[in-house]
């Protein structure tokens, strides 16, 4: 392109969009202006309910029935959108704006292989015989770096590995060179390691392509590290944008600072350096493995013997009294099945100590033991009963561990020490937020005064100002109480600034484990590093490796 | 689908019909009256009834009498009719014949009409034809099939005189006359079945269509009717499969009053002549074929979708 006035590829000007609810019109999206040129990357950042999707569906004229646009308009190479007939979008959509979306295990049709979904694009759009498509098809997953496509092309979306699959959704959009392209959350569904190397097969292409991109994301860390410009949204308003370093090192809104101030970063330490090792620590766990899966029919007939699949094999750590361990490793390393065999919830083979006590299997987990250790989930929606009270539901451990009597003013006590209103004691989990739930399944979890909490994943569903805000409520409780934590978790940037030792997980083993401090040091195992180096730091923070992963086993 | 799970599912089905046999057996020899009364009649005198009962076996423990009948069972006898002195086996298979053949007519006229029915309410949700879908197959289900099957009679057969009231002909002997016959049974039992195979087939269809994969093609410029064909009613319709296996539980036992009113003699209406005569080697037969009968259906079924649905390995 030689022009110097060049017309951005997408244009979005006074772009306002309601929706009519039965309680009323809510304003979805206020007055957007933005703009992307070619071969640019915008990052779009706002929390959940900001409207970041809502946008997402504007462009690509996906709205729901009750939408209204109320003004602006939409433009792709100065057309506009919104004039366009559902005939004219249909032959848009995939051939000139494409889109990228969160979770390839759900975009891709479970009945459909992978092959069909995508030279069924090319068919369409580039008016190729099935043929053609289909070799087309196997070069372009050659492109996004997939080992074997010929046979990848036949592949069932069960298929594959979650990498794979968003590769082929990334190959698709890809496919008829558009001129735009919105990735939504493209990694957030993904493991660590095989995230890291879709960002870099993205940012390969988009330069490669220089196609216009508008990039979704929550995550402020790793849009500081892909996008050009960066627009933060909340509440459907841009609130600020501009170039990612100045919006990183100089924002200019309180929101926009917040937000920043909200993101984990490593080198920024929340808790205590370290607790003083004790002569016994509080828990120590001893060679459990958990095995899942039942012998089969034929095999228990014959007496064959079969291989199992393994949960956690023989793994063996410890927790002192008043320690932060956090566990970390990627999607069915094992982490959560730990946790249900130290509770209990899954049979194990092999010993736990609690505080001198042998625990050999459910049966040695008294209510002295349950009362000790106590579990917080990650999905406060599905952990708290919906048809109770919130003063019911933290009613029934103190009536269960503690004395029962005067439970109005306990319950009070309890909310007030998660910070929230005693009032709430009256409402039901519905009509509280998703960082109010996790408060109260907090506080759930604290009542019968434990000195193990696990936490499983508590703060990965919630948006990164309520997981600060609730990070810092659990330091405050372990501070307060002296309790320990296993703090169960994919986000090593969190849990860097958190934990005190780090118990690294892989595929059922463990690997190692390291004191936070140390997991960057180059004496740490191979899969240590890998997983270290996988994750964006938040920019300011110290120097990524930017060494790109190889993108072995994607 | 492992040969594992094959042979595990046979085994399972042998089990089942084994339980079966168990229970008819038992509930036989509960019933107020054995077989040797049923032949001589109430009046018989004690030395007649203990002589039969002995040339009969009925004089050996329980037990005895059970393995003898299961040993004749599995070499394909399943003894003779106190009623009619004939071997039940062939009677009851071809009463099961034609039930089956009642019943696949009915299926497929039920899917070729529920099927359409259910995508028309699907795609125009909340509009007038999804209205008038509901309302058509709610009349369907509520309506009794008595109701259905005397107006339909009393319309099709007495009035305009189209189609013969009742009765069945042999399709090997007069074709157009058993198919002529078997009309109004037919679509008097396929409105039942269309009420609720085409609510299943629409709710299955809308829920598919909200999902992330059928927005994902619609946002790669699929059309509209491919997205609808290709994408979604493969998936809306997979658990249709186990739905009309279901019905053919319904279809062998419970269609026995529309049996009745066109004088269709299938294997409900044999098994309650059966019962009604205390003719036990009949009923014990025609208990055990239905539940075999039930046992396979099913088995094609969950085999079928595993074909038709590759996600699912059963092991």
């Amino acid at each position: 392109m030689t022009n110097t006035i060049e017309t951005p590829v997408l244009a979005i000007r006074d772009y306002s969009l309601d929706y009519e609810t039965a309680n009323g019109t809510f304003h979805a999206l206020k007055n957007i202006d933005l703009s992307i040129g070619r071969g640019e990357i915008l990052g779009l950042v706002g929390e959940s309910g900001s409207g970041k999707t809502s946008l997402a569906w504007s462009i690509m004229r996906y709205l729901s029935k009750n939408a209204r646009e109320t003004s602006g308009d939409i433009l792709l190479s100065g057309e506009s959108l919104l004039k366009k007939s559902n005939a004219e979008i249909e032959a848009m959509r995939g051939r000139r704006i494409s889109m990228v979306f969160q979770d390839p295990s759900t975009s891709l049709n479970p009945t459909l292989s992978l092959g069909h979904q995508l030279s069924e694009v090319l068919m369409r759009h580039r008016k190729l015989t099935k043929q053609q498509a289909w070799r087309e098809g196997e070069a372009m997953l050659a492109r996004v770096g997939l080992k074997t496509p010929a046979e990848m092309m036949k592949r069932m979306p069960h298929e594959a590995s979650g990498g794979e699959k968003q590769r082929v959704v990334i190959a698709s959009a890809f496919a008829c060179s558009p001129e735009c392209i919105i990735f939504d959350e493209p990694t957030t569904a993904l493991d660590v390691i095989t995230s890291r190397q879709i960002l870099d097969l993205f940012v390969e292409l988009q330069e490669e392509t220089g196609v216009a991109s508008l990039y979704i994301s929550h995550d402020l860390a790793l849009v500081s590290r892909t996008a050009g410009r960066v627009a933060v949204i909340k509440h459907g308003d841009i609130v600020e944008q501009g170039p990612v370093a100045s919006i990183f090192h100089a924002p200019c809104e309180t929101y926009t600072r917040e937000l920043i101030a909200a993101v984990p970063d490593p080198t920024r330490r929340l808790s205590s350096p370290s607790v003083e090792t004790g002569a016994e620590p509080l828990v120590r766990v001893e060679n459990v493995s958990v095995h899942y899966g039942r012998k089969p029919f034929l095999a228990s007939l014959t007496g064959r013997s079969f291989t199992r699949f393994k949960g956690n094999n023989a793994v063996s750590l410890t927790v002192n009294p008043g320690e932060i361990l956090g566990v970390v490793g990627e999607s069915g390393s094992g982490k959560s099945t730990l946790a249900k065999a130290m509770t209990g919830l899954n049979p194990f083979e092999g010993k736990i100590w609690f505080d001198g006590r042998e625990i050999r299997g459910l049966k040695d987990m008294t209510t002295a033991y349950r009362k000790d250790v106590q579990i917080i989930f990650q999905h406060p929606d599905a952990s708290l009963n919906p048809r109770h009270k919130i003063s019911e539901i933290l009613s029934r451990p103190l009536k269960l561990y503690g004395d029962g009597s005067n439970l109005r003013q306990q319950v009070g006590d309890m909310l007030e020490k998660v910070r929230l209103p005693r009032t709430h004691a009256d409402r039901y989990p519905h009509q509280l937020s998703g960082g109010e739930k996790q408060r109260v399944a907090i506080a759930r979890a604290f009542a019968s005064k434990p000195r193990l909490v696990i936490c499983d994943e508590i703060t990965s569903a919630l948006d990164v100002s309520v997981q600060a805000s609730v990070v810092e409520l659990l330091l405050e409780l372990q501070k307060a109480n002296n309790t320990a934590y296993l703090f169960i978790t994919h986000d090593l940037n969190l849990i860097r600034q958190i934990a005190h030792r780090i118990a690294v997980m892989y595929r059922g083993d463990l690997v190692e484990i390291a004191p936070a401090e140390e997991i960057e040091s180059a004496d740490r195992a191979d899969y240590t590093r890998r997983l270290i180096a996988a994750v964006p730091l938040p920019a300011g923070a110290s120097p990524i490796a930017s060494a790109t992963i190889a993108s072995e086993g994607a | 689908m492992s040969p594992n799970y094959l042979l595990k599912r046979l085994l399972m089905i042998v089990y089942t019909l084994f339980v079966v046999s168990l229970i008819v057996f038992a509930i036989t020899q509960v019933l107020p009256a054995d077989a040797a009364t049923m032949m001589l009649g109430e009046n018989a005198t004690p030395e007649a009834l203990s002589a039969l009962r002995q040339t009969m076996g009925l004089d050996a423990p329980i037990y005895m009498q059970y393995v003898h009948w299961l040993g004749h069972l599995l070499q394909g006898d399943f003894g003779h009719s106190l009623r009619t002195n004939q071997p039940v086996g062939p009677a009851m298979f071809a009463a099961l014949g034609r039930s089956l053949l009642l019943a696949l007519l009915s299926i497929g006229l039920m899917l070729v009409i529920a099927i359409p029915l259910g995508i028309i309410a699907a795609v125009r949700r909340g509009k007038v034809a999804d209205m008038l879908v509901s309302l058509v197959s709610y009349l369907g289900v509520a309506l009794p099939e008595f109701v259905t099957a005397t107006v339909a009679v009393l319309v099709l057969a007495d009035w305009l005189k189209w189609l013969p009231p009742t009765g069945y002909v042999p399709l090997t002997e007069d074709f157009f006359g058993a198919i002529a016959h078997l009309v109004l049974p037919v679509c008097v039992i396929s409105v039942i079945l269309i009420a609720h195979v085409s609510r299943m087939v629409r709710s299955e269809l809308v829920d598919v269509l909200h999902t992330d994969y059928i927005r994902a093609a619609r946002l790669k410029g699929v059309s509209g009717r491919t997205v609808l064909w290709r994408h979604a009613l493969r998936n809306a319709l997979l658990p249709t499969i186990t739905i009309v296996a279901l019905d053919v539980g319904y279809l062998l036992g419970g269609v026995i009053v529309v049996e009745e009113i066109f004088a269709i003699p299938g294997i409900g209406r044999e098994l309650i002549v059966a019962i009604q005569a205390r003719d036990l080697p009949a009923i014990q037969a025609g208990v055990l074929i239905m539940a075999a009968t039930y046992s396979i259906v099913n088995f094609v079924a969950d085999i079928l979708y595993a074909w038709l649905d590759k996600r699912i390995q059963y092991d």
